[in-house]
């Protein structure tokens, strides 16, 4: 895994060398056509994680608040324009675009950090644009973004001055569909009880699936993996030591503290088996209709929901995982993600009778964190989840 | 009435805008149908014969909404939220929310469980202009947007019904930047603060009656004539999201401060760009929408924000650039430094302030809006 992701970082700056075009993409946006198109994706978010996990998300965040940057923005967006205002790039210096694309299905943070980002570097800004969708598809929804696409691949073309190949696109979308595949049913292996992997392992092997999905890299890395995991399997090596409960965990990791809440976890006996989070690639293409079929993809998944289609996608997962409470985490950083968890603990609670707890963090930034209140309320959940 | 009184009753509806609304629905017998501020078209809402109805953040206790919203949404949403939940917004027919921010955006889900209103509508914004899809999908948004008040209203909205509305709407705009012009000019007769008020007050009042109230108010002001101004007027642009408290106006005054523009959602942004009236209307809805002066919610390739608004602080011979910010808006905070460089490249001075709606440390707010204003040169004040 490390190597993989030195690799491709690697490649970053090889990309730069022999002149292939850096495009900053976001995690949920339709890379196969980047990678269609012959460029070299890089992921300012990953950088941002990276960032928080080696607990350099304040450092970095200073050099934007200098600026006049909120610490209350996004920190993986303050890691990367801390990055771009630093001169001393404290975990490396961040790869620079040569162009910028962006969905935002995710969040509106994003699409401003993007905005941002291609003033500073000087580089064309591209935005996939995702109005949110109710309880049901939309058509109005999937032709705009269908149009875009359009949009985005005549932009392409302006920029690399090639014609775009939609059987490199077919083909590439094809690897999509078999890492999304692999992927998922590595996901599935924590269904199991006790279970081999659970959403920590998911959280270190993920990076793949976001970056390289669409690349025969991506296939083979989880393929690898599933073998690895069924070797666990036969050899009943398990994700944690006596497995008593499987939890579902909202959202985003606290990537600094990410040990310490899997120690407290695994000192209940208890294995966080689900999030929505790492099931978010699970997409599948049909390869005859590819623009229409991305559009679906990408904007249908919960990210680009309403409250009580995230309710109803919680409850799903939470069932299928046979999980026994859930965990949200009301991420500073993560304004759609975190704002309504308050309702949602209390409604799903109704419905499931499971129980549940809400707790306050920051996924990159300490200074948001502190250890006796979260530990105080993972406590008394545990002691609910315990005497039930 | 004189121009004195009729200010009072703009006063009296900013300061109980329900009062009112409740008043117009028995006497309409009809809905009021509130909208978060302020990128909802009007015009469909009072077409459809219903009262549009700008929810603002009235003076209330916003820990009401903490059960529902962290503390770190800005102050206007949880404030907003903290009404519904206190049960101050019931007299509402239905709620229109723009998608303008990521909060704004998952407002509905949490609004819908806790205080459920009839009709309850998200307005989905595109958040990109240049490119023709954009035109496409929100024409189709419109025409969903329409249909769904349609239906809540049990009848068709006639296409001359929404010309007629878009030209109600477009006199009040227009009567509106009269009246800004006018408080530029002079500003002893209408201050920054009451002309804030009017346009507060205008968003919630029956559109007819702010008209006909316009017009006198402009009458008398017109024969008034410009007075003394004592003191050295300094120019100020202010620049942010939402205005509040406007209070803050005052302390400008006080430092002889004028405001000769802006850029808010319940300043400019509200009163510039008309509705075109020789196309048809869902279109030229469509139009007013993309052409809109630029904001943190969208990105526009041609006319940045930046540039936006150094060319109207030249024109409009701005002394200063104040920047009042709502703490935690985020689109706010993300184009501030951008703005703020363009600001010093070009030798405008510039300044921000955070702003929150309810609550703030008024004696530490004056003391730096006087600071500022003495570094432009005047603090004498009338």
């Amino acid at each position: 895994m490390k190597d993989l992701m030195a690799d491709y970082y690697k490649q970053g700056a090889e990309a730069k060398e022999k002149g292939i075009p850096v495009a900053w993409v976001t995690a949920v946006f339709p890379v196969e056509i980047i990678y269609a198109a012959g460029l070299f994706p890089f992921y300012p978010e990953n950088f941002g994680a990276v960032a928080s996990a080696r607990k350099m998300a304040d450092k970095l965040s200073s050099f934007a608040e200098a600026k006049g940057y909120a610490h209350d923005l996004c920190a993986y967006a303050r890691c990367g324009l801390g990055d771009a205002h630093s001169k001393e790039h404290p975990v490396g210096e961040i790869v620079k675009p040569d162009l910028l694309l962006c969905c935002n299905t995710q969040c509106g943070s994003l699409s401003k950090w993007f905005e941002v980002a291609a003033r500073f570097y000087e580089a064309p800004y591209f935005l996939l644009d995702a109005p949110q969708i109710g309880m049901e598809a939309d058509d109005l929804c999937k032709k705009y973004y269908t149009a875009q696409l359009k949009e985005l691949i005549a932009f392409l073309e302006s920029f690399t001055g090639k014609k775009f190949d939609y059987d490199r696109l077919r083909e590439v979308m094809a690897h999509a569909n078999e890492a999304c595949r692999l992927w998922n049913a590595i996901l599935e292996t924590a269904a199991l009880k006790p279970a081999p992997f659970g959403f920590f392992d998911a959280c270190f092997h993920m990076a793949p699936i976001v970056t390289w999905r669409g690349m025969p890299q991506a296939v083979n890395y989880y393929r690898t993996l599933q073998e690895e995991l069924q070797n666990r399997i036969q050899n009943n090596v398990y994700a944690i030591k006596d497995e008593r409960y499987k939890l579902y965990f909202d959202h985003i990791p606290l990537w600094p503290k990410l040990r310490w809440f899997s120690e407290i976890c695994a000192s209940h006996h208890a294995l966080v088996a689900v999030s929505q989070y790492t099931h978010s690639w699970a997409y599948s293409f049909d390869l005859e209709h590819p623009l229409e079929s991305l559009a679906e993809n990408y904007t249908e998944e919960f990210v680009n929901r309403v409250f009580d289609y995230r309710i109803q996608r919680k409850m799903q997962l939470m069932e299928r995982y046979n999980v026994d409470g859930f965990i949200l985490f009301s991420n500073r950083s993560c304004k759609p993600n975190a704002f309504g968890l308050y309702d949602k603990k209390n409604i799903i609670s109704s419905i499931t009778g499971l129980p549940g707890v809400v707790f306050e963090a920051d996924m990159s930034d300490l200074r948001f964190f502190s250890e006796a209140q979260v530990l105080a309320r993972l406590e008394s959940f545990f002691e609910q989840l315990e005497s039930a | 009435m004189n121009n004195k009184e009729i200010i009072e009753i703009f006063k009296g509806a900013a300061a109980r805008p329900d009062e009112q609304a409740e008043y117009w629905k028995k006497e309409q017998e009809s809905k009021v149908i509130g909208f978060m501020l302020t990128d909802v078209p009007e015009e469909l809402i009072h077409a459809a014969g219903f009262l549009p109805y700008a929810v603002n953040a009235e003076e209330g206790r916003l820990e009401f909404a903490d059960a529902h919203l962290q503390t770190w949404a800005c102050s206007f949403t949880r404030n907003c939220l903290a009404s519904a939940v206190q049960g101050k917004l019931s007299f509402l027919d239905g709620i229109v929310i723009p998608q303008t921010c990521d909060t704004t955006r998952m407002l509905m889900g949490i609004w819908k469980h806790t205080n459920p209103l009839p009709f309850m509508e998200n307005y989905r914004l595109p958040r990109q202009v240049d490119r023709p899809s954009a035109r496409e999908y929100l024409r189709g948004e419109l025409e969903r947007l329409k249909k769904s008040l349609e239906n809540f209203g049990g009848s068709e909205i006639k296409e001359a019904e929404l010309a007629a509305s878009i030209s109600l709407y477009n006199s009040n705009r227009g009567l509106m930047r009269q009246l800004y012009a006018m408080h530029v000019e002079n500003p002893q007769l209408l201050s920054g603060k009451e002309l804030f008020l009017i346009i507060k007050a205008a968003m919630v009042m029956p559109r007819e009656k702010v008209n006909s109230l316009l017009k006198q108010l402009l009458n008398h002001l017109k024969n008034k004539g410009v007075s003394h101004v004592k003191g050295n007027k300094i120019r100020l642009l202010i620049s942010g999201t939402l205005l509040e408290p406007l209070e803050l106006l005052d302390y400008i005054a006080e430092a002889g401060g004028v405001i000769v523009g802006d850029d808010f959602k319940n300043g400019s942004r509200y009163l510039e760009c008309d509705v075109s009236e020789d196309k048809e209307p869902l279109e030229a809805l469509v139009d007013r929408q993309v052409n809109r002066i630029p904001s943190a919610l969208f990105d526009p390739k041609k006319g940045l924000r930046k540039t936006y608004l150094v060319d109207l602080a030249r024109q409009k011979r701005a002394n200063g650039v104040l920047f009042l910010h709502l703490k935690f808006c985020e689109p706010e905070n993300y184009d501030y430094y951008d703005n703020m460089q363009a600001m010093e490249k070009y030798g405008i001075p510039a300044m921000r302030i955070e702003t929150a709606y309810g609550g703030l440390p008024q004696g530490q707010l004056q003391t730096r809006i006087y600071a500022f204003m003495e570094m432009l040169g005047g603090g004498d004040a009338d």
